[in-house]
This record gives structure tokens, C-alpha cells and sequence, in this order.
């Protein structure tokens, strides 16, 4: 069974895997935007490496350029003149809510792990003989994890980029790149990039209206005197 | 349970008229918005004009239900199969939601005179075009890809629609909005990944024929289940939505709280219909958190100190109704009467709910343009000053707390009897005690506009037609009440 | 033809009533005869509908349906009550020719008056009629109504202190009355589902409750009777009412409360339930109570028409007795029923003539004294049985009960006479005290004599069923006439022994004092528990607002866990998820 471990699909799950984790959990914006850049250009080698050569086109074009540039341009233009820009998420999260976050990660990972284990049965027997599919399940569950842990806006939009990758690499290492599959994949990835170009624009809105402080979800904003 | 729902083949095809209609239902309304967004039309008729042959066409496509029976539309585009199909369930819908479109987009006009509006107001009319399609377009779909894309457009167009209103709050409200819309869609995904990895096919016929009780099945429910309900703002995952309404444009509020949570619960309810036909506790579970919601939904709403924060609260607490009825249309073993009527009753409240919603939303607009303030306590003296938005308010107010002869009173009076036949008393009970929280928040309301100490003389006064859109949107609600063996007819029509 | 005359009997009063109030906006008001000769007209054509023979009428579209009859109780008691009625009016004529010309001359309170008591008394009338031609229950009920508050005005009329006082006690009395009525009615006609006083009696004799409904509605009738303890009204309303309206008062409407009993009381039906048989007995004591009591308080009043209504109450209890007979001794009843039919009828004309008598004796015309006062004098010696008509009316009820030898009831009868002989000496006396000449009125006289002549020769004239009234033979003279000379002796002897005396007069209305107290220091109490219950009320409210803030606070603090959900949206809905699919899969496996 060891030997039936393909090294170049591990090696990549492990990359896609590490890039996901730091991209979600790093407090520095800006390196996490970057290595958000870099986990979608390996999400395009994953797709190649399924034999998915459009997808890989749209994930480096949609994901890396477009979803990763955006996130860049906005950090890079903020109006950090009128407050000092936090480049670096200092928002304090309490302790229950971690445990409680670790523990819904874990509670998915198992959940999904179940669902797969069940589609296909050769995981049952080993782990990793799906390497991809398994990191997957991991990046999607991290990705909600993450989600719903982080109180700054711009994590949270990264941490959906991140967990959409991971769904739809999950989607397409159980379900193969069916024509079905890849136009799914195709609206998601569309999507995803829509949502997070409207987002990205949003904050920058809001930065540009509020201060920084709004980056925070728990901000309320004052409400002007009617 | 399935045929409900129009998933089966067809015996007559479609007529040619049927599918130009098709395509104007789902095309003009796309076409008429860049259209609007060209020539940003200011004046009421030419709306109405542009509204006149959609309807017309949705009309169409009833009127060749009704004679042929279901319709199906299948293509091949590159190997990828996709299904449209017109039950009498999915007939209906589209036309509430053509009608009641239409009446926002007329109100529309009027309402942006008033409010003078900043420069994004070019984005409102391809938004709203883009948003009815994409609803027509869910009403329509029989397979998951559809399904899929029309649902994401039209979530990121309610989303762009609510931040149209530019304020930082309505902003901060839409960027939570837009995060929990978009995972919510994830973990729809997600669910329809695990379906489709499993079964091998995105149509919904197939699936139904494929799919069978297993982990897997399970896992894919829950996951489509907890998506849809954050895009339905069902308890407890309805955060997001009052902060959302309480700064958005009127006719938008209005369209959202119709029509858009509606979709999200019309999907749960067909694919959960499929995939979990004879579960017990999973909709248990929804009936119960649909109590709550009923409970919490009237106490929110009936502490609320602004008029858009008591609609929208009260839209959770309505949508618990719904909710309430999940175990008696999806539970195991439930005798045929109590089905039929849980789902005429739910299918009528969901529709009652919209008019009426729509209505109250345009009547609060009117009240808080003229009053200038949203907050509850500027109500006071408008009794006198603005009785007809007040009695607008108070049609549409009859609906949701269901006296007859609202479609409301109806629709609870379906669900109760549904209810008593299962013996499911605590939902009774929850029902009963919505009701009074309705009525106890909606007198609230009158409360502050009966008051008399306050009194003002500096209303704006509205634009023409602003009152009568809404007034007839309420009546519709009191008509589909009055009126009710009509969409009954067509909701039975799907066995036909 | 008598249907014309039923008609006319009942829209005449009618119209002179509305002709009052014709008068009161057209005529001005030096030319304005109040009393006018079609006011004094009101009663006429009862009295002709009395003469007209036995009649029914039965009318679907009045009220609850109509059905009416003149029959052998009917007819007699019509006729005597419109006759008193008639005279009554003749001499209001002239008792109020010195207010009216006050009022021609510009007095407005006696125009008031005056027009208040020409428009009511019409009406009361109206009712009177009404109710005695009535045998079904809302139009018996109607009529009585009708009469009890239109008579309100006749006693008021003075408008003295003294005269409010007396209508207060009347209207108080008369309410309670009608509430027990109606009550009695209501609960007798649902029972049975009846709507006529026939089955209302039926009823009383069958029902399970029978005894209960024939008290409230004996009590209710009773007020308008007399019954001792409702009776406190009469000796407080008669002497302030004017003479005319007392005269009616105590000789016609308080008749209708006893023609109340003989139509719906179950009067010489057999085999009644022991409760009914209880409740006979009750009516019998209660009747004897009240001749003997009225008569022994009566004879210490000062004022004539007090002392008059006294006899009335003592008469009226003889009349109750009898009743009360009727129930206990069902067999004595078809020949008692025509004794006190003549009985009523003898007292009603009597009665009227000695209360308009008082008014003569103010107002004494130009004649000898003595005459006068053998005159004034002559009706109450004939209730005592000692003359004429009353000789007969005493021998019919003796000779009744002689036949089912009853003596013991004779012997009450006939002592309670003494007290009849002893009050109108009384009365006669005070009189006499208090005796005025002049400013006397030919229609004042004239009516009071012809009373009395009607009075004396009541046997003549009343339309009795025939062969009911029977001449005492000579050997009974004796035994009828006693106790007259007895009484007055009696009363002589008294009245001489105590002139020594300064015996103080005992206030008219006896019991109403203990009832007023009463009633005042329920009141009091009433008012001290309300200050309670308002003490209780202030803090009970205190404490729901408490409350009230204090659940308000919980619901606040409570819905501040609506931002905790809007913050954690993503983390519900993994929770969610994760729940659903565990259910789903405990269930599934």
C-alpha cells in the first residue's frame, strides 16, 4: 500500500495543504495575500496534474491574477495616509471561541472524512491513498474554520477564497472532471472571483468611509443624527 | 411527494409560443434592466411599459400549463446536460414573483425621485433585471448546475442591490451579507459535490431515481440544509438580515424579503424532498428551531425602536411558519390529508407572505419618506396626515397576523388543521403565540401613529402611485386569501 | 265594534297625552287649560270597553304576539278602574284649577308641573288599561312598566321635599319590583317555553321550582300591593301626592298588583307541591301581618292620607290573606274569587273617595258641617262592612269561607275590620282637626260625591258573572256590622284616655327608616371595602409593573443575543450542518 503513494500528487497535497494553512492562520496581511496567490497557482497545477487544462487556465487567470491581484492592489491602497494601516490583524479572539472553532473543524473534518470514506472505499483501508481528496477535506474544513474564527473582513474573504479552492478540489478528485464537474467548478470558480472582486471593492469602500476600524465584522458603525 | 414538485417526464411537448415566452421570461427582464440602466427612466409609465410583456409572457407560459400540463425544455451544450421544467408550483411562483417584481419596479421610479439618490442608483435597474431572471430561472430548473448558477446570481445581485444605499452601516451590513451568502452557497456546493461524486448526475429526476438512504446522502442533506437555511436567514442563522433591510433602498428591501429568502427555502424544500423523503428528526429539528424563530422573530420585532428593523425581524418570525411545516411535508408516514393540507398551506403562506411583506415594506417607505425619520417614535400624528400608507400598513399587517381574509388566515388555518390531524400541539401552540406577538408589534406600531401630542405639518408628500402599488399588492394578499382555490388549482395541477 | 273600542280605548289616552304636549307648543300659555274637558275624557272609553262583553284578541305583529282578553276577572276590574280613573280626573279639575291659574299667570314650576302630570297621567293610565286587557307576558309586562315609572310624575308632583322623598321610596321600591318580575316572568316562561299568563301559571303550579318563581313574582306584584315589608312606599308617597293621583294610586294601580296574583299565581288549582303549599301559607300570615300591623302603626299618624294609606296596606292584607287562601284551600276558590273581585272593586272606589274626601275637608264647600262630614265619613264605614256595598263584599268572602268553615279566618277578617273602624275614625278625626273652608270647586265636590255613590252601589254596577254577588241574609247583620260601632268606641275610649297624653305622631313609612339605615350603612361598608379593593388595585398594579420592568429587562438582556448570532453566522451554520448530519445519520443507522 505504501508503495502505491504517488509522490508527486503527495507532494502537492502537502504544498496545497501548507500554503492553506498559512494563508488562512497568518496574521500579516500581505504575506497571506501572497500566499494566497501562491496556493491558487498550485490549485491550477492540481487541476493539470487531473487533467483539467481549462481549469487550470481559469483557476491561474480568475484565482491567482485577478482574485489574488485584487487582494494585493487593495492592501497596497488603502488610504493608510489618514490611519496607520494595519497590514497586520491585531483583533484579539477569545479563547472559548478557538475551542469551540477547533472543535467544529474537527467535527467537519470527520464528517466529510465519513462522507468520503463512504464514496470511496479504498480510504477505508489507507489514508492517503487519496492524498489530494484528503487534504481537501482538510483545507475545506480549516477554510469554515477559519471563517467563521477570524473577525477581520479581509481573513474572512481570504478564508472563503481559500475554502471554495478546497471544495471544488474535493469535487473534482471524487466526482473526476466530468463536463458536468468542470462547468460546475467553472460557475464556482466564476463566482468566487465575482464575490470576492465585490468584496475586495467593498472594503476598500469602507476603509475609504469609516477608517480601518470598520475592517473589523464587530464594528458598528455610528449611526449619523437623524 | 416528488411529482409535486413537477420532477417526472412530461407528455406533451411545449409549443412554440411557449418557448419565446421562455425566453422572454428569462431574457427581457435582463435586457430591460441594462436598458433602465441606459436611460435611468424617472416616470412611471415607461416601467410599466417595460414590465407589460414579461408578464405577458409569463402569463403565456400559465396559460399553456394549464392546457398541456408540465413542461420540460432539455439541451446538450458540450456534453452537459440542462433541464428547465414548469410544474403548476413553479408556474405560480413565477408569477408572484413577475407580479410582484413588477409592482417594485413601478413603485421604483417614484421612490428615487424622492430620495435623490447618489450615483449608483445607474447599478439598480440591470440588478433587479438580473435578479428576476435568475429567480424565474430558479423556479424553473430542474438540475443542480442550473439551480447552482441561478442561485449564486442572484445572490450576488440582492447583494449588490442592498449596498446601493451606500451608507457605511448598509456597507458593514453587506459585507457580512456577502461573506455568509457566499460560504452558504459552499456548503450548498459542497452537498451537491458529495451528491454528484456519489450518484454521477446534476438532474434532479435522475437523482431521485439514483439516490438511496446512506451516510452519504445524509452528509450531502446536511450540508444543503445548513447552506440554504444561512441564505433563508432561517433561526438561528438570520443575523445578518435586519442590520441588511434596516439600510437598504425600499422597492429593494421589499424585493429581498419577498422573493429572494423565499428561493433559498423553495431549494431546501424540493431538495431535501428528494433526498431525505422519510426522515423524522432532521425536520423536527427545522419545525423546532421554526418555533423559535416565531417566538424570537415577534419579540425582536416588537422591541424594535425603527420601522425597517420591526419588518425585517418579523420576516424571521414568518419564515418560522414555514419552517414549522417542514416535518408534516417531509416526515415519515404522514397520511394524505395532513400532507395535502401542510402543503398548500405552506406553499400559500410563503406567497401570502410575499405580497404582504412587499406591501408592508412600500407602506413603511412611504411613512418614512414623508416622515423623514425611520424610527418608530416619528410615526407620531401620521394617522391623521397619511392614513392610506397607515392603512396600506395595516392590510398588509391583517396578512401576517392571519385574520381573515388574508391569503395568511388561510394559510394558517391550512396548517393548523394539518397540524391537529398530526397532533403536533406545540407547533399549535407556537402558531397561536405568533400570532400575538404579531399583533402585539404591529399595534405597537399603530400606537405611535395614533399618538396625537406630536404634531407635525412638514410631510413630504409622496409621488403618485407610490400608495396605489402598495395598496395593491396588499389586496392581492387579501385576494389570494378570498381567492385561494385558484393557486391551489395550479398547485395541484402538478399531478395532473 | 269592540275592537274599535279596544283600539279606542288604548289610543285615546294616547292622543290626550300627545295632545298635552300639542298644547304645550301651540297654545299660549295664558289661554292653556291644562285639566281640559279631553284630558278628564282619557278614561271614557275603557269604561264603555268594560260594558262591551266578554272579548279576546289575539295580535301576531305586537311585541312577542299579542293575546288580550276581557273575561270574567277582566272586564269587572276594567270597569271599576276605569271609573275611579274617570272620576279621578274630574276631580283633579278642580283640585288643580288654583295651580292652574298660577300657571296662566305665569308661575313657570307650576307650568312645569302641571304639564308634567297632564302628559304622564294619560300614560299611566294607558298602562293600566294595558295590563289589566293583557294576557300574554310582554304586554302584561309593558303595561305594568309603563304605569310603575309613568306614575312617577303623579307622585313627585308637589316637588316639596317631602314629595321627593316619597317618589324616591316609590321609584326604589318600584325597581326592585320590577326586577323580581321580570326575573319571575323570564324564569317561569323559559321553563315552559310560554309566552301567555296562563302558561306562566300552569307553570307555578308544575314546575319543579314553582314555589320560587311564585315568590319573586309575588313578591314583585307585592310592591305595587303592598305586601308588608315592600309596603313602606304607600305611607310615604300618598299623603305628598296630590288627592287625585292617591286616589288612583291607592285605589286603581295598587289593584294591579293584586289582579297580578289572581292571573299568574296557580289560585284553587288541586294537588299542588308542598313548597307551593309552604309558600300559600307564607302569603296567608304575611296578608294578616300586614292588616293587623297597618291598622295598629296606622291609627298614630297624624296625616289623613297617611292614615289612608295605612288602611289601604290593612285592606290590602286582608286581600293578600285571601290569596293566600286560595293557594292553601284550593276548593274555597271559584266562590272566593267573585268575593274579592267586589271586594277590590268596592275598596278601589272607596278608597278614591275618601282620599278625594281629604280634599274636600282643605277645600270645604258651603254645606253644614256635620253633613259634610257624615259624608266624608260614609265610604269608610262601608269598608268596614258596616253599609251597603261593603256589607255585601264582607258577606261574599264570609259567606266563601263559611262553606268550607273556615272561622278562624272569619274571625281574623273580622278583627281586622275593628282596625279598619279604628283607622277611619282616626281619619275622620284628623280630618276634622284639620278642616278648611273655602276655595272649594263644583268638579272637586262633585267628583268626590259621585265616588262615594259609586262606592256605595258598587254591587250594582260592577259587570259581575251573575248570581256572584249574594245578599247577606238578616240574622248575619249582626255578625258584619260589629265591628264598626267596636272599633270606634274603641278608638273613642283610646283617644280619650291618652289625651293626657303627648303620644308623638311615629314617622309615616315605618320600616323605610329601618331600610334607609340600613342601606346607609351597607353603603358605608360598600364604601370601605372599595377603599380596600382600591388599595388592593394600587398595589396589585405596583406589582405588575414591577414585573412588568422586570420580565421587559429579561427580554432586553435576552435579545442582546441577537448580535451574538449575527457575529457568528459561519459558526451556527457549521454547527447546524454538523447536528443535521448526526441526526440524520443516528437515525438512518
Amino acid at each position: 500500500m505504501i508503495a502505491s503513494i504517488d509522490t508527486v500528487e503527495s507532494g502537492l497535497a502537502v504544498c496545497l495543504l501548507m500554503t492553506a494553512i498559512g494563508c488562512l492562520f497568518d496574521r500579516h496581511l500581505l504575506r497571506a495575500c501572497w500566499l494566497l496567490v501562491l496556493f491558487a497557482l498550485l490549485m491550477s497545477t492540481a487541476w493539470w496534474y487531473l487533467n483539467a487544462p481549462w481549469l487550470a487556465l481559469v483557476e491561474v487567470i480568475l484565482g491567482s491574477a485577478l482574485t489574488g491581484g485584487g487582494f494585493i492592489y487593495v492592501l497596497r491602497t488603502l488610504p493608510s495616509q489618514r490611519l496607520w494601516m494595519p497590514r497586520y490583524d491585531r483583533t484579539r479572539v477569545e479563547w472559548p471561541h478557538r475551542l469551540t472553532k477547533g472543535l467544529l473543524i474537527i467535527a467537519w473534518s470527520i464528517m466529510l472524512g465519513v462522507a468520503t470514506q463512504f464514496l470511496l472505499p479504498d480510504m477505508a483501508l489507507s489514508l492517503t491513498a487519496h492524498p489530494l481528496i484528503l487534504s481537501s477535506v482538510v483545507i475545506v474544513s480549516l477554510g469554515m474554520g477559519a471563517f467563521a474564527l477570524h473577525h477581520h473582513l479581509m481573513r474572512r474573504l481570504m478564508a472563503f477564497n481559500v475554502l471554495g479552492s478546497g471544495v471544488f478540489l474535493m469535487l473534482a478528485g471524487m466526482a473526476g472532471t466530468s463536463p458536468s464537474a468542470q462547468a460546475l467548478i467553472t460557475v464556482g470558480l466564476l463566482i468566487a472571483w465575482l464575490g470576492s472582486l465585490l468584496g475586495v471593492l467593498l472594503l476598500r469602500q469602507l476603509v475609504h468611509q469609516e477608517g480601518s476600524a470598520a475592517l473589523n465584522d464587530e464594528y458598528a458603525p455610528v449611526r449619523p443624527p437623524s | 411527494m416528488i411529482w409535486r414538485f413537477g420532477l417526472y417526464d412530461n407528455t406533451f411537448d411545449p409549443l412554440w409560443m411557449t418557448d419565446w415566452a421562455l425566453a422572454a421570461v428569462l431574457l427581457l427582464p435582463m435586457v430591460f434592466g441594462a436598458l433602465g440602466a441606459v436611460f435611468r427612466p424617472s416616470r412611471l409609465l415607461p416601467v410599466a411599459l417595460a414590465c407589460l410583456p414579461i408578464l405577458l409572457a409569463g402569463g403565456v407560459m400559465v396559460l399553456d400549463y394549464q392546457q398541456v400540463g408540465l413542461l420540460r425544455w432539455q439541451w446538450e451544450v458540450a456534453g452537459i446536460e440542462l433541464t428547465l421544467r414548469l410544474s403548476g408550483l413553479s408556474a405560480l411562483m413565477l408569477l408572484i414573483t413577475q407580479w410582484t417584481a413588477a409592482a417594485v419596479a413601478v413603485y421604483t421610479p417614484g421612490y428615487l425621485r424622492l430620495t435623490l439618490p447618489n450615483a449608483s442608483v445607474r447599478w439598480l435597474w440591470p440588478l433587479m433585471g438580473l435578479l428576476v431572471s435568475a429567480l424565474s430561472l430558479i423556479w424553473l430548473a430542474a438540475d443542480l448546475l442550473i439551480l447552482y448558477a441561478a442561485l449564486e446570481s442572484m445572490g450576488l445581485a440582492a447583494v449588490g442591490m442592498l449596498l446601493l444605499s451606500g451608507k457605511s452601516a448598509a456597507l458593514q451590513a453587506g459585507m457580512r451579507y456577502l461573506l455568509l451568502a457566499l460560504v452558504g452557497s459552499l456548503a450548498f456546493l459542497l452537498g451537491v459535490a458529495l451528491l454528484m461524486s456519489q450518484w454521477g448526475t446534476l438532474d434532479l429526476i435522475a437523482l431521485e431515481a439514483r439516490v438511496e438512504p446512506e451516510p452519504l446522502t445524509w452528509v450531502a442533506a446536511a450540508l444543503i440544509g445548513a447552506g440554504l437555511a444561512l441564505k433563508a436567514a432561517l433561526f438561528p442563522l438570520h443575523g445578518w438580515l435586519t442590520p441588511v433591510h434596516e439600510n437598504a433602498w425600499t422597492p429593494v428591501s421589499a424585493l429581498h424579503a419577498a422573493l429572494v429568502i423565499k428561493a433559498s427555502l423553495y431549494i431546501l424544500m424540493m431538495l431535501w424532498g428528494i433526498l431525505l423523503p422519510e426522515t423524522l428528526f432532521a425536520p423536527r429539528l427545522v419545525a423546532w428551531l421554526g418555533m423559535l424563530a416565531i417566538v424570537w422573530g415577534g419579540l425582536v420585532a416588537w422591541r424594535a425602536d425603527s420601522l425597517k428593523t420591526l419588518i425585517a425581524s418579523s420576516t424571521v418570525g414568518q419564515l418560522g411558519y414555514l419552517m414549522v411545516a417542514f416535518p408534516l411535508v417531509l416526515g415519515p408516514n404522514i397520511a394524505p390529508l395532513p400532507l395535502s393540507l401542510a402543503w398548500d398551506g405552506f406553499w400559500l403562506h410563503l406567497m401570502g407572505h410575499a405580497l404582504a411583506k412587499a406591501a408592508m415594506f412600500m407602506a413603511a417607505g412611504n411613512l418614512i419618506i414623508a416622515t423623514g425619520e425611520s424610527s418608530l417614535k416619528a410615526l407620531a400624528g401620521t394617522s391623521r396626515r397619511l392614513p392610506l400608507s397607515l392603512l396600506i400598513f395595516g392590510m398588509a399587517a391583517v396578512t401576517l397576523m392571519g385574520l381573515p381574509p388574508s391569503a395568511g388566515f388561510t394559510a394558517k388555518w391550512l396548517l393548523l388543521q394539518s397540524m391537529v390531524l398530526t397532533q403536533q400541539w406545540l407547533a399549535v401552540a407556537a402558531l397561536l403565540a405568533g400570532t400575538l406577538l404579531t399583533a402585539a408589534y404591529v399595534f405597537r406600531v399603530f400606537r405611535y401613529s395614533f399618538d396625537e401630542t406630536a404634531p407635525r405639518h412638514d410631510y413630504q408628500p409622496l409621488a403618485p402611485g407610490m400608495d396605489a402599488v402598495a395598496l395593491c399588492l396588499a389586496v392581492a394578499a387579501f385576494a389570494l386569501g378570498l381567492l385561494a382555490h385558484f393557486p391551489l388549482g395550479l398547485l395541484h395541477g402538478g399531478g395532473a | 265594534m269592540s275592537s274599535l273600542l279596544l283600539v279606542v280605548a288604548l289610543l285615546w289616552p294616547l292622543f290626550v297625552a300627545g295632545s298635552t304636549v300639542w298644547c304645550a307648543y301651540r297654545v299660549p300659555v295664558q289661554q292653556r287649560h291644562f285639566i281640559s274637558m279631553l284630558w278628564v275624557s282619557a278614561a271614557w272609553p275603557a269604561l264603555l270597553l268594560a260594558y262591551a262583553g266578554d272579548v279576546q284578541w289575539t295580535m301576531d305583529a305586537w311585541m312577542l304576539g299579542g293575546y288580550w282578553e276581557l273575561n270574567a276577572l277582566s272586564r269587572p276590574w276594567l270597569a271599576f278602574t276605569a271609573l275611579l280613573w274617570s272620576m279621578a280626573a274630574f276631580h283633579a279639575r278642580g283640585y288643580f284649577a288654583d295651580e292652574q291659574r298660577q300657571a296662566q299667570g305665569g308661575n313657570a314650576s307650576a307650568q312645569r308641573r302641571l304639564q308634567r302630570l297632564t302628559l304622564l297621567w294619560p300614560l299611566t293610565l294607558l298602562g293600566n288599561i294595558l295590563l289589566i286587557v293583557a294576557q300574554d307576558i310582554a304586554s302584561f309586562y309593558f303595561g305594568f312598566a309603563l304605569m310603575t315609572f309613568a306614575a312617577y310624575a303623579l307622585v313627585v308632583h308637589n316637588g316639596t321635599p317631602a314629595a321627593k322623598l316619597g317618589a324616591k321610596a316609590y321609584l326604589v321600591l318600584a325597581v326592585i319590583g320590577e326586577g323580581l318580575i321580570l326575573g319571575g316572568f323570564l324564569w317561569a316562561a323559559g321553563t315552559s317555553d310560554t309566552l301567555t299568563l296562563k302558561g306562566v301559571r300552569d307553570t307555578l303550579a308544575t314546575a319543579d321550582h314553582g314555589a320560587w318563581m311564585a315568590l319573586l313574582l309575588w313578591l314583585g306584584l307585592g310592591v305595587k300591593a303592598g305586601v308588608i315589608g315592600l309596603h313602606v312606599w304607600l305611607p310615604l308617597a300618598h299623603p305628598v301626592a296630590p288627592a287625585p293621583a292617591s286616589a288612583v294610586l291607592s285605589g286603581a294601580m295598587i289593584k294591579a298588583g293584586l289582579l297580578g296574583w289572581l292571573t299568574v299565581l296557580p289560585l284553587g288549582m288541586e294537588s299542588l307541591s308542598p313548597a307551593m303549599m309552604q309558600f300559600g301559607n307564607v302569603v296567608l300570615v304575611a296578608g294578616f301581618a300586614a292588616a293587623f300591623g297597618a291598622a295598629l302603626y296606622g291609627i298614630w299618624q297624624s296625616h289623613p292620607k297617611a292614615i289612608l294609606a295605612y288602611s289601604s296596606i290593612s285592606q290590602m292584607g286582608m286581600l293578600t290573606a285571601l290569596v293566600g287562601m286560595g293557594i292553601v284551600v284550593p276548593a274555597v276558590w271559584p266562590a272566593l274569587l267573585p268575593a274579592i273581585i267586589l271586594f277590590a272593586g268596592h275598596h278601589a272606589l272607596a278608597k278614591g273617595a275618601l282620599f278625594m274626601g281629604t280634599s274636600v275637608s282643605e277645600h270645604m264647600p258651603k254645606w253644614p258641617t256635620s253633613l259634610l262630614f257624615l259624608l266624608i265619613a260614609l265610604p269608610g264605614i262601608s269598608l268596614t262592612g258596616a253599609l251597603a256595598a261593603g256589607m255585601f263584599s264582607k258577606w261574599g268572602v264570609k259567606h266563601a269561607l263559611y262553606e268550607f268553615e273556615q272561622e278562624r279566618i272569619i274571625a281574623l277578617l273580622t278583627w281586622a275590620a275593628m282596625g279598619t273602624a279604628a283607622l277611619v275614625t282616626v281619619c275622620v278625626w284628623r280630618q276634622w282637626q284639620q278642616r278648611q273652608r273655602g276655595n272649594s270647586h263644583s268638579f272637586q265636590w262633585g267628583a268626590w260625591l259621585a265616588a262615594l255613590i259609586a262606592a256605595l252601589m258598587t254591587p250594582l254596577w260592577l259587570p259581575l258573572p251573575e248570581g256572584s254577588v249574594i245578599a247577606p241574609p238578616l240574622n248575619e247583620w249582626l255578625g258584619i256590622i260589629w265591628p264598626f260601632p267596636v272599633g270606634v268606641v274603641g278608638m273613642a275610649l283610646g283617644l280619650l284616655a291618652l289625651r293626657r297624653f303627648d303620644v308623638p305622631t311615629p314617622p309615616a313609612g315605618d320600616w323605610w327608616w329601618g331600610y334607609h339605615s340600613l342601606a346607609t350603612l351597607g353603603l358605608s361598608a360598600a364604601r370601605l371595602l372599595a377603599a380596600r379593593c382600591g388599595r388592593g388595585k394600587t398595589t396589585s398594579v405596583a406589582l405588575a409593573l414591577k414585573g412588568e420592568r422586570w420580565v421587559m429587562k429579561g427580554v432586553l438582556r435576552g435579545l442582546s443575543v441577537e448580535s451574538w448570532m449575527r457575529q457568528h453566522g459561519g459558526g451556527l451554520m457549521m454547527a447546524l450542518a454538523v447536528l443535521l448530519a448526526l441526526l440524520l445519520i443516528w437515525e438512518g443507522q
